[in-house]
This record gives C-alpha cells, sequence and structure tokens, in this order.
C-alpha cells in the first residue's frame, strides 16, 4: 500500500514469521595474487543467531564478510546457503540467493535522494524492468502534478525499525552520521532479507545510534534473520552475540559463547586479543 | 538599420530555428554517442584505459577550425562522403558540432562517473542489484555532472562560429532568411558589415537562447 506525505498515520509491525537462511562457510579460503587473505575458514550462521567477528584490523574480517554475502567467490572451499553452492549454480539462480542477503558496510554510502527512496531501493530492482518503466512514470507525473511524494508500507516498517518513521521524506543528505547508518539499515532489512552481513555498521557512531542499531539488529535476530557482524567493539560483541567467532591473519582461532571467548578463552591467542596484546603489530608501531 | 532586424521577424526567426535545431540535434547525438563511451569507460577495467581517457581530454580542446576543415574535406566533393552531397548543408554543421560536442560530453561525463563513490555501487550491489542496476544507479548519482557535460556541449556547439563557417558558409536565401546561417556566424557577417548594433542584439538573442535552454535542462535534471 502507497502512502503520501500527510497520509501516514498507522504503525505496522513486522510479521513474526519469515524464512531464514542458514549460512555455512565450508573450509574457505580466499587470496588475492598468490596472497592469502582467509584461509580455511569454516563457520556457521543458523537463523535466529547473531555471530560475531572480532580480530584485530587486517585479520581479514571484512573479506570473509563479503564471502558470505556472495560478493567473492572464494578460492577454495565452500559457501553454502540452505545447503546450496550459489557459485555452482547460474548466474539467475545465485542472484535470486544473494537477494536473500544483506549487507551494511561501515560507511551509510546512501543515495543522493529520498530516505524512502534509499529505502525502498531493493524492492524496486527485484521488479521486472516493465514494471519499473512504469512506476518510474507515474512518479514523475505524481511528483510533477501533485508535487507529493509517496511511501510504502515495507519502507515505513524497516524505518519504524530504526526508529526514523517519520523521516521518510526528508532529504538523505540531510541526515547526521549515526541517522545515515540507521538508514543504510533499513535499507538492507526492507527486501526483508534471511541473513544480515553487517560490516561494522556502528565503528563511527555515537552511544546513542550505536543503541538504537544495535537494539534494530536483536530485533532482527528475534524475528528469525540470521546474522552475521563484524566488530572492532568488544563491548559489543560481548553484549549482542550469541556466538564470538576470533579471527588472526585470516584463520579463525575459535568460536564460541561471548562468555567463554571474553572469559576462559581456550586459545592463547585468543586470551592475549581479549587482553589487548593483539590489537596491533609492534612492528607496525613509530620508533 | 539594427532595428531591420526586429522589424523583420522571418529573418531573425530563421536564424534562431537554424541555430537550435543545428546544435540541440547534434547535442542529442552526441549525448548518444558519448554516455555509452563514458560509461563503458568509466566502468571498464581494461588496458590502455588511461590512453583512451587521455584521448577524451585531448579531444576537449579540439580546435573549432581545424574540426571544420578536417569535416569539410571530408564532406567536399573531393572527400570520402562528397557522393553524399552534404557540404553547405545544415547537416554538415551538425556534423562538426557533433563532433566538437561529443569530446565535451564524454569527458564530462566520464569524469562525473568516476567521481562517483566506490561505496554507492557496493550498496547498490549489497542490495541485490544486479550489474545494469549499479550502472544505472551510478548513472542517477551522477545526473548533476552529466548534465553540467550535456550543458558544457551545448553550449560549446551553439557558441561555435570557426567550422560551422567553413561546411556551412553562412548562406541565406535569396529572400533573406537563412539556410546555413546560425546566430553566430551573423554576427560574424553583420560585424563585417560593420553593423555592430545589429551583431550586438543578435548576441544578446543567442545568450538568452543559452539561459533558457540551460534553465529547461536543469529543471528537468530535478536542480
Amino acid at each position: 500500500m502507497m502512502h503520501e506525505k500527510d497520509d501516514v498515520h498507522e504503525n505496522p509491525t513486522f510479521d513474526p514469521d519469515e524464512t531464514a537462511m542458514n549460512l555455512a562457510l565450508e573450509d574457505v579460503t580466499y587470496g588475492v595474487d598468490g596472497t592469502e587473505i582467509v584461509t580455511d575458514v569454516s563457520l556457521e550462521v543458523e537463523s535466529g543467531e547473531i555471530v560475531t567477528i572480532i580480530g584485530p584490523s587486517g585479520a581479514g574480517k571484512t573479506t570473509l564478510l563479503r564471502l558470505a554475502a556472495l560478493f567473492e567467490r572464494p578460492t577454495d572451499g565452500v559457501v553454502r546457503c540452505d545447503g546450496t553452492d550459489p557459485w555452482a549454480r547460474s548466474r539467475d539462480e545465485r542472484l535470486e540467493i544473494r537477494r536473500r542477503i544483506g549487507m551494511v558496510f561501515q560507511r551509510a554510502s546512501l543515495f543522493e535522494t529520498t530516505v524512502a527512496r534509499n529505502v525502498d531501493i531493493g524492492g524496486r530492482i527485484r521488479r521486472p524492468w516493465s514494471q519499473r518503466l512504469r512506476d518510474f512514470v507515474q512518479r514523475v507525473g505524481t511528483r510533477w502534478i501533485r508535487g507529493s511524494p509517496t511511501v510504502d508500507d515495507r519502507t515505513l516498517e524497516a524505518l519504524e525499525l530504526v526508529g526514523l518513521r517519520d523521516e521518510w521524506d526528508r532529504d538523505a543528505g540531510s541526515l547526521s552520521g549515526g541517522e545515515a547508518q540507521r538508514v543504510s539499515f533499513a535499507r538492507a532489512l526492507a527486501p526483508r532479507p534471511e541473513l544480515l552481513v553487517l560490516d561494522e555498521p556502528t565503528s563511527d557512531l555515537d552511544p546513542r545510534n550505536t543503541a538504537i542499531l544495535e537494539r534494530a539488529i536483536d530485533r532482527a535476530r528475534e524475528r528469525g534473520h540470521g546474522v552475521l557482524l563484524a566488530t572492532h567493539d568488544m563491548h559489543q560483541a560481548e553484549r549482542i552475540s550469541d556466538r564470538v567467532a576470533f579471527l588472526l591473519e585470516g584463520e579463525l582461532v575459535e568460536v564460541g559463547p561471548p562468555e567463554r571467548i571474553f572469559n576462559a578463552p581456550r586459545d592463547e591467542r585468543t586470551a592475549r586479543f581479549v587482553r589487548g596484546d593483539l590489537l596491533y603489530d609492534e612492528n607496525e608501531l613509530p620508533a | 538599420m539594427a532595428l531591420e532586424v526586429l522589424s523583420d521577424p522571418t529573418y531573425l526567426r530563421s536564424i534562431i530555428r537554424l541555430s537550435l535545431t543545428v546544435s540541440l540535434l547534434a547535442v542529442l547525438l552526441s549525448t548518444a554517442l558519448s554516455l555509452p563511451i563514458a560509461f563503458a569507460v568509466g566502468f571498464g577495467d581494461f588496458r590502455g584505459k588511461r590512453f583512451v581517457t587521455a584521448v577524451i581530454n585531448t579531444g576537449m580542446g579540439f580546435p573549432s577550425v581545424v574540426v571544420g576543415l578536417l569535416v569539410w574535406y571530408v564532406l567536399s566533393n573531393q572527400g570520402p562522403l562528397g557522393t553524399l552531397n552534404l557540404i553547405y548543408t545544415p547537416e554538415a554543421m551538425i556534423i562538426s558540432q557533433l563532433v566538437l560536442a561529443a569530446p565535451v560530453i564524454t569527458g564530462v561525463a566520464l569524469s562525473a562517473i568516476e567521481s562517483v563513490d566506490d561505496a554507492v555501487q557496493g550498496a547498490a550491489y549489497g542490495v541485490g542489484g544486479t550489474r545494469a542496476d549499479v550502472a544505472l544507479i551510478t548513472l542517477k548519482e551522477a545526473r548533476y555532472g552529466v548534465i553540467t557535460g550535456i550543458l558544457a556541449g551545448f553550449g560549446r556547439a551553439i557558441s561555435e562560429v570557426g567550422s560551422v563557417l567553413i561546411v556551412g558558409g553562412n548562406i541565406a536565401y535569396a529572400d533573406g532568411t537563412s539556410k546555413t546561417r546560425t546566430l553566430t556566424t551573423a554576427i560574424q557577417f553583420e560585424v563585417r558589415k560593420g553593423e555592430f548594433e545589429t551583431a550586438l542584439i543578435l548576441g544578446a538573442v543567442l545568450l538568452v537562447l543559452v539561459l533558457l535552454v540551460n534553465g529547461i535542462v536543469l529543471r528537468l535534471g530535478g536542480r
């Protein structure tokens, strides 16, 4: 259902619902020009759980997320989505699988348009080209003749989740950094992906915006979404994760519940990282 | 004498009509040619990309008289396309303006496309976009730069004197209306006759036309 500017009153709610994807990385390796960035990583994300990847800068966290979101093809090993290897399927089939995954980056990177147009982009690009053309003509007509922008239910639902429901007609360029990142999260969520892949989504945010986004991530988990998150924030990892995975120099050192990883890690390297010993390479420091 | 231009609207109208027709068609064709090239170069990752970009940028500074000379040679009776009998016609003027405007539109559009943040393309891909979706979203993000390129191309085309004079010949029919006479060549013609006031009036008309076209294009582009 479409709403116009002064027509947004009701409170839409999400269906508690929806099927969720199980993601499994099986002995995944990824390298560029002979240099391995991720080596032999095996990790699963079940529906309704938050798996957080921690590790020092350059450990391969972003690359691992890009492999999980099907941005990159592993040089070795398999990424399975509900048991299927997308890279063994046709491009169209892989696109269908990729569209079941939503990705949020460290930077919001919103498009130069309204908040609503940013959030509903996922829905629009899933429509057939003929319908997209019709929608375009209709939208231009609405804007020029009536001067009134419109918004659909899914967009409002996603914005509701990040506390920006009333801001849907604002220009994205006028948002603060925190608001922009919340819109970016809503943009990933609006097409109702089954798995969310989040690359340090709160690293540039103030505590208030971080709290809002963490609550939104938690609500996504409650709805059955699997969440794979990379963060530098140990407290955040401890707060919101069901399981924490420690990545070091491209290798997965240890995976477990946050209580164990942060209080009684099994691997000495994990213990050193948690203590703050492995945050940087001593050789990288200036003399 | 200057008032004659205003008192005989047929002459003025024919010059304005030809100027606009030639320049708008040249820009339309240039845009159709330039945008795919800008896209292919902007998105492509191939050997010689820097060389192609350098050629496009060099093209932006082509001396118009040299372009006119080359087009004249190609279209003249002795030239490779001489049999088409296009020399001293509005079509020849369109071709010369196309050659001048295309590098400008390509260069500015390419720069606009390349300046779109890679992260925006990643975001477009991340919400489930295909390569075509990513390209379309990038074009949309670059739209103001692309529009600026089209306007710069139009500016170059409609203000052109040298090449249109060579390939068009600044010809008027016996009744005084324009065959290949544009506002710019008419200004040059009037100045040579010593009719500075008439030239100034024509110059003012040209200025108003350019402002009008720019305003319309910017409005359509949402600015």
